[in-house]
């Protein structure tokens, strides 16, 4: 499924922090999101998830306006991942992917058997099966982030959104979070996600989308957008970037004052 | 996936599905046991003992007038308001925790009961015999009472937190209203009021339970289509509004329905304290965490309502100790019990 993004603007508290964004985001790829703190990195997310809604412009999947649908359509359409998730104390894992089926659920029909697939799809996809049935309070870090994805993965959409997946992670724990999620979109999923690391975004997104002042100031594959020049247009310092020796990505190196 | 089968009971015909976690179905049907023997030995003590057979004789009709009498007019119509009045704040709570997502949020916490106490209290100024007024002014005044929290925080506001914050505050202003009213009536008036405040159920009878039941029966009605929806509650709002929930919709409803709830109570016996935030917290502790056990707050509401006003009746026979008053005295030490006992646990 395709992602258009039209002419997007948003505010924040009265204050505008997308002055017009357009997007293409072609099905199956890795898009990140990269740009300073309080660039609007969150908000364009958000806005194309249906938490915050634009001032103006629209977002398109498969030609359809995200904001125009009803709550439930759009959420077996997009799946979301927020930055900080909370679920109810002592939950399982099992229980927590469990809430992912909710698009699909109605008064009586609680449980159905495309349910009952879909969590162990899911599960069996993050290799979460043998933790099932741990609370989620008793997992690592990357275990936890796991099941939280198998949640937004038992949504079964074909857009994942996912807010700073690996804020919280120690490198280990991030390279196995992103391992994961490049595979989910070689699953055909586009999968879009906020990083504010941008060695991990370019290490692990086929595109990144650049924003600068509520634009984007550069869109394309990782060898493309990050240069030392817009390393300093982006975060105002001199840096080096180096190709990686296995797979030429760009590698960042700030410069020692 | 055996482990599916494990935690949750699953019952399929065609497209149709009912899903009930195993452990919510247990604690349900142990809380319907408790309440169910509760009953029987609350219809048999009191001042005059029943016999069970002579009990099952009074309840078919068989025994002679008088424990007709006792038991069908007098004893049952009583038991009858309090289960009312307990599963009715045993649900409203547990729809308010799991809203604020705080174990303290309850209508005796928000100033929701004391919404509805004020309401009854105001009908005593224009009343020259200083009869209360009907049941329905005080299910008005908790509802008038939400009205003015969500005027006041501007909204159900992020993580339903605000809500009840400023229930909190609008608590005591409701309180003072209640108090002023209480010292203004004649002597003659105030007592039958005080007695109002602090929650009995003394001779309670079907003229008020059978409203009672039909109110809550339609409000139980209202709630089952948000059901399914107020489990998606645990999650952060981010996370349910990602799934589609409806969020301002759905936390608005499940205020309005609480607190209808909750006036009806007020209503039918006063401001029972204590038992909208116990009743709740007791219920998800023996459910498990990956539940809204509904069904098992209501049964334990009930529960401790019924067993509350029994202790009452027995205790210090024949005086009576009002309900409120005993509920009180337990609901105090167990809170303190909750509120420390899981200091410990909490991350």
């Amino acid at each position: 499924m395709n992602l258009h993004v039209e002419g997007l603007k948003a505010d924040y508290r009265e204050r505008p922090v997308l002055t017009g964004v357009d997007l293409v985001i072609a099905s199956g790829e890795v898009v990140a999101i990269v740009g300073a703190n309080g660039c609007g990195k969150s908000t364009l997310l958000r806005s194309m998830a249906r938490l915050h809604r634009p001032a103006a412009g629209r977002v398109l999947v498969d030609g359809e306006d995200l904001w125009a649908m009803r709550p439930g359509d759009a959420a077996r359409r997009v799946g979301l991942l927020p930055q900080f998730p909370q679920a109810p104390a002592g939950i399982t894992v099992e229980a927590l992917v469990g809430f992912g089926r909710y698009p699909y659920q109605g008064l009586f029909r609680q449980w159905s058997r495309e349910d009952e697939a879909a969590v162990a799809q899911a599960l069996r996809e993050t290799d979460m099966l043998d933790h099932a049935a741990r609370p989620l309070e008793r997992l690592s870090g990357g275990q936890r982030q796991r099941a939280w994805l198998a949640m937004v993965l038992a949504q079964q959409t074909p857009i994942l959104m996912l807010d700073e997946p690996t804020s919280m992670l120690d490198l280990g724990h991030q390279v196995e979070v992103l391992r994961l999620v490049r595979g989910l979109a070689t699953a055909g999923r586009t999968v879009v996600m906020v990083l504010h690391d941008l060695a991990a975004a370019a290490r692990y997104a086929d595109t990144l989308v650049a924003l600068h002042d509520g634009k984007v100031l550069a869109h394309g594959a990782p060898r493309s957008v990050v240069t030392a020049q817009r390393v300093r247009t982006l975060y105002g310092i001199d840096a080096h970037v180096i190709a990686a020796p296995d797979d030429g990505a760009p590698v960042v190196v700030p410069v020692v004052a | 996936m055996s482990a599916t089968r494990s935690l949750y009971l699953v019952a399929r015909y065609r497209a149709w599905s009912i899903r009930l976690p195993r452990r919510q179905f247990v604690a349900t049907l142990a809380c319907a046991a408790a309440l169910l023997a509760l009953a029987l030995a609350a219809l048999c003590l009191g001042d005059t003992r029943v016999a069970p057979p002579d009990l099952w004789r009074a309840l078919t009709g068989q025994a002679p007038g008088w424990l007709n009498f006792l038991i069908g007019q007098i004893r049952l119509p009583r038991l009858l308001a309090a289960l009312l009045v307990g599963a009715a704040l045993g649900v409203a709570g547990l729809m308010l925790q799991t809203l604020a997502r705080n174990r303290l949020a309850s209508p005796d916490m928000m100033g929701i009961n004391d919404g509805a106490s004020f309401a009854m209290a105001l009908t005593l100024l224009w009343s020259p015999a200083g009869l209360l007024g009907p049941w329905w002014l005080a299910l008005t005044g908790a509802l008038v009472t939400v009205l003015l929290i969500l005027v006041a925080a501007g909204g159900i506001g992020s993580q339903g937190y605000r809500v009840v914050v400023v229930g909190l505050a609008l608590a005591n202003l409701l309180k003072a209203g209640f108090d002023l009213v209480l010292a203004t009536l004649p002597a003659m008036h105030s007592g039958g009021l005080f007695v109002f405040s602090v929650g009995s159920l003394l001779g309670r009878g079907y003229a008020v339970a059978l409203p009672a039941a039909l109110g809550l029966l339609l409000l139980l009605g209202m709630l089952l289509p948000w059901v399914r929806t107020l489990g998606m509650l645990g999650l952060s709002d981010d996370l349910a509004r990602g799934l589609g929930v409806r969020l301002p919709r759905v936390q608005l409803a499940a205020l309005l329905i609480a607190a209808a709830m909750a006036g009806l109570a007020v209503s039918v016996a006063g401001p029972i304290g204590f038992v909208a935030i116990a009743a709740p917290i007791v219920a998800r502790a023996l459910a498990g965490p990956a539940s809204l056990p509904l069904a098992a707050a209501g049964l334990m509401g009930a529960f401790m309502v019924l067993a509350a006003d029994t202790l009452g009746r027995l205790v210090a026979a024949p005086v009576e100790i009002p309900a409120g008053v005993v509920t009180g005295m337990l609901g105090g030490p167990f809170l303190l019990w909750v509120l420390l006992g899981q200091r410990g646990r909490r991350a």
